[in-house]
């Protein structure tokens, strides 16, 4: 079973080496503005919608896959097999087995982790992970207080308790309660916390502006030249990521008002323009053994290699929200021999610019390096011309749990076109940082 | 089976009166609202309208306010049965955002001894007005885990009278044993409770206090939380703590004791803060809280909870109001 023997699995003491995953391909839909094109799209329909243009690309209607995996981080409770329903409406094998997970913005990408580690492993040859998200159709939840008094009626077996329970509810107990992007244990949304974490490392306006409009700029190119031709399946009138604004200018970010951090001590740098807009969308990718893909007939993109993930100590102020990624990824390297230096494409999620530009500055950092990633100084330098080249969340937009989905995808084809031009091998690094002071990385190779 | 007489941290024996029970608050407030009336008219609450600045001739202090001293009893209440409290415990531990169980928070177990302390501020022999007394500080010892089901008993008193810039201060006392348990022990709970009567003065005050000193320039650190504070908030907390003090109430009923708005419960906000700390207290600490400004509800109010250099340091913790830039509250959180 195992083609290749790497020294990681001798070291791990394992007789056989696990096998290759590779991505196959991918497709998702394009992403729309909450409450825009897909104000009505449910997260069943948005998914459903990404896997039927994935089925149809690779023709597997009627194909059994060993699972499909992926999650919604806003999700209603009536969802609770939302993965195994939509496989269910699509016209994959109904006996393809499906189950969902979630991991806040990090979902798609332990996603996809986790089917890669079952087609290494043998438990599957073939998989789907993904994810999907809406604002626009997020769930509305009632207060505590009515939520006790009802579940304590719906318990009660006497009329006079039902009415006892009742009457425990107040007037202000009826005001809906619309999902917060908060963190439980702070009370601060993820802007405030990564204004903080900008705070501290001192990233400027214009530094962030810079990246937003890269972001803009790289994925309008993206779309002009097809690289998303094969990726993505036009969804409810909608064929290209609508939050998109390729006339935008340095000029026109610099106008934007903050809207993050602005009662800290330091200035606000943190507009609507540099930072993450809420978005609705779905995305999908598939993953196979080399062999499935070639029984298949099917090509591949790339091979997953490895994972790591981690999370830092946010609660207090130890570390900031977003930046579990700046940790996992020098454990991720350590264990693959590589450095900076090895990648021709750096994938790092913008949730917000400044997030992208923390990350590097903390890698960049030798103090930091030795004191809180263990090393022995600075982890390195990313080249700025390898960074998201092809665009990323600013521009695209966030759907929490479709965008692991969409960063695998283009890091895979960046990597196949980069071998298939220079005829050596590819590297890409993905990095996606998430609520709960989360964060996935991996590492792509040209299959 | 009454303990060894307390003493007060001045070295003053005290008589032990062994209440019945823990009194209900809501009977105690009445009394203190109309003895508070009585003593306070005029002095204590001088924005009242038509009263002014004059005292009012049924003022039981008398002019001089030098001979202020404290009644020497201590209450005590025994074979406190805490078994039937799970359900109370888990409100008071849903709103101040600890983890819902039954070991209770240290400030649970203020909520639990605070009718004691206020049976000893509505003595009719207590030099100082209940209502209108402004909550300066308080810190608390939490020697080991309190679980619901423990017999406890509970002592408090009052002790040392001393003066403050702009009035007198008192300490509330209260101690928390296992019942039936060694009297030679320290108690498993010890709270020690600040307060300012506005306007009383003592004869031989200097009316200065390490407590109200002017305040440097103060520049708020990064925050780690935010609490977002609704209306209700002081509503909330008094209808678990049983603190039903109407400047907590309603701006109408704040308004009448010189506050724009209502204002939290001093021990709702250091309760939150205790919560935020986190599992890294342990199951006995050391929790002080001074306050400052109110927070006027609602209010949106930010807070850093620091861990400090070193093992079993502890965390500091600040709250502020971030658009004014003033400080409401700040303490300590120390593993013991």
């Amino acid at each position: 079973m195992a083609t290749r023997q790497t020294a990681r699995a001798q070291s791990a003491g394992s007789a056989q080496a696990p096998r290759d995953a590779v991505v196959v391909g991918a497709n998702r839909i394009p992403f729309a503005r909450a409450g825009k094109k897909y104000a009505d799209a449910s997260n069943q329909e948005m998914f459903t919608a990404a896997l039927e243009g994935l089925v149809a690309r690779y023709g597997l209607q009627g194909e059994r896959l060993g699972e499909v995996v992926g999650g919604a981080v806003l999700k209603h409770s009536r969802d609770f097999n939302l993965i195994r329903e939509s496989v269910l409406g699509s016209s994959l094998s109904p006996n393809t087995p499906a189950y969902d997970l979630q991991q806040a913005c990090a979902t798609g990408l332990e996603a996809t982790i986790t089917i890669a580690n079952k087609i290494r492993l043998g438990q599957v040859d073939s998989g789907i992970a993904g994810g999907a998200d809406t604002i626009s159709d997020a769930p509305v939840a009632v207060s505590e207080g009515l939520r006790r008094a009802l579940l304590e009626a719906g318990h009660a077996k006497t009329w006079q308790a039902r009415a006892k329970a009742l009457a425990r509810i107040r007037p202000a107990d009826l005001k809906p309660l619309t999902p917060a992007t908060d963190e439980p244990r702070t009370g601060l949304s993820m802007g405030e916390h990564q204004a903080i974490t900008t705070a501290r490392w001192g990233i400027s306006r214009e530094a962030q502006d810079e990246i937003a409009l890269a972001s803009h700029h790289h994925l309008a190119e993206a779309w002009d030249s097809g690289f998303f031709d094969d990726l993505v399946t036009p969804f409810r009138g909608l064929s290209r990521d609508d939050n998109m604004r390729p006339d935008s200018s340095a000029e026109k970010l610099a106008g934007l008002k903050p809207v993050f951090g602005r009662s800290l001590e330091t200035p606000a740098t943190m507009t609507a323009g540099n930072s993450t807009p809420l978005t609705d969308g779905a995305s999908t990718v598939l993953l196979g053994s080399r062999e499935w893909a070639e029984s298949h007939d099917l090509p591949v993109l790339a091979r997953f290699v490895d994972a790591e993930t981690a999370a830092v100590d946010f609660v207090h102020g130890r570390e900031g929200l977003l930046m579990a990624p700046v940790h996992a990824v020098p454990r991720l390297l350590a264990r693959n021999g590589l450095t900076l230096e090895d990648f021709d494409f750096f994938e790092i999620h913008e949730a917000f610019a400044s997030t992208v530009l923390t990350t590097l500055a903390a890698w960049e950092d030798a103090d930091y390096g030795k004191n809180e990633l263990g090393l022995s100084g600075a982890l390195g330098t990313v080249d700025r011309s390898k960074l998201n080249v092809r665009g990323s969340s600013l521009a695209a937009g966030h759907p929490f749990a479709a965008t692991g989905g969409r960063i695998v995808a283009t890091a895979a084809k960046l990597v196949a076109e980069k071998a298939a031009e220079t005829g050596k091998p590819a590297r890409a690094l993905v990095s996606v940082c998430a609520a709960g002071g989360l964060g996935a990385t991996a590492v792509l190779e040209s299959a | 089976m009454t303990a060894a007489p307390p003493r007060t941290a001045d070295g003053r024996e005290l008589r032990v009166e062994t209440q019945p029970s823990l009194p209900g608050l809501g009977g105690l407030y009445a009394r203190g609202a109309a003895a508070s009336g009585l003593i306070a008219a005029g002095r204590a609450l001088p924005s009242i309208p038509g009263i002014g600045e004059a005292r009012g001739p049924e003022t039981r202090a008398d002019a001089s306010d030098g001979d202020l001293t404290l009644p020497d009893v201590a209450y005590r209440v025994g074979g406190v049965r805490t078994d039937d409290l799970e359900r109370h415990l888990h409100d008071y531990q849903r709103l101040v955002h600890e983890p819902v169980g039954n070991t209770m928070p240290a400030g649970y177990l203020h909520v639990l001894t605070f009718p004691l302390t206020t049976g000893i501020m509505v003595r009719n022999d207590f030099p100082l007005p209940l209502l209108g007394m402004v909550h300066l500080a308080n810190r608390v010892e939490l020697r080991g885990p309190v679980t619901v089901g423990d017999v406890l008993e509970v002592r408090a008193w009052a002790e040392n009278l001393r003066p403050h810039r702009r009035g007198v201060q008192v300490d509330l006392v209260a101690e928390v044993r296992r019942d039936a348990g060694d009297e030679t022990e320290p108690p498993v709970w010890r709270g020690v409770s600040t307060h300012l009567a506005k306007g009383y003065f003592l004869e031989d005050g200097d009316g200065a206090s390490e407590a109200d000193r002017p305040r440097g320039q103060w520049t708020p650190p990064l925050p780690t939380g935010r609490w977002v504070l609704g209306p209700e908030t002081g509503r909330a907390y008094a209808a678990v703590s049983g603190d039903r003090n109407p400047i907590h109430m309603s701006a109408l009923s704040a308004k009448a004791f010189g506050f724009p708005r209502a204002i939290a419960h001093g021990m709702y906000s250091a309760a939150r803060a205790l919560a935020d700390v986190g599992p890294g207290r342990g199951d006995a600490y050391r929790w002080t809280v001074e306050f400052a400004k109110p927070v006027l509800l609602p209010a949106t109010v930010d807070v850093a909870i620091t861990p400090e250099e070193g093992d079993g340091a502890g965390f500091s913790y600040v709250g502020w109001n971030a658009r004014k830039g003033l400080r409401h509250f700040s303490g300590e959180v120390t593993p013991l």
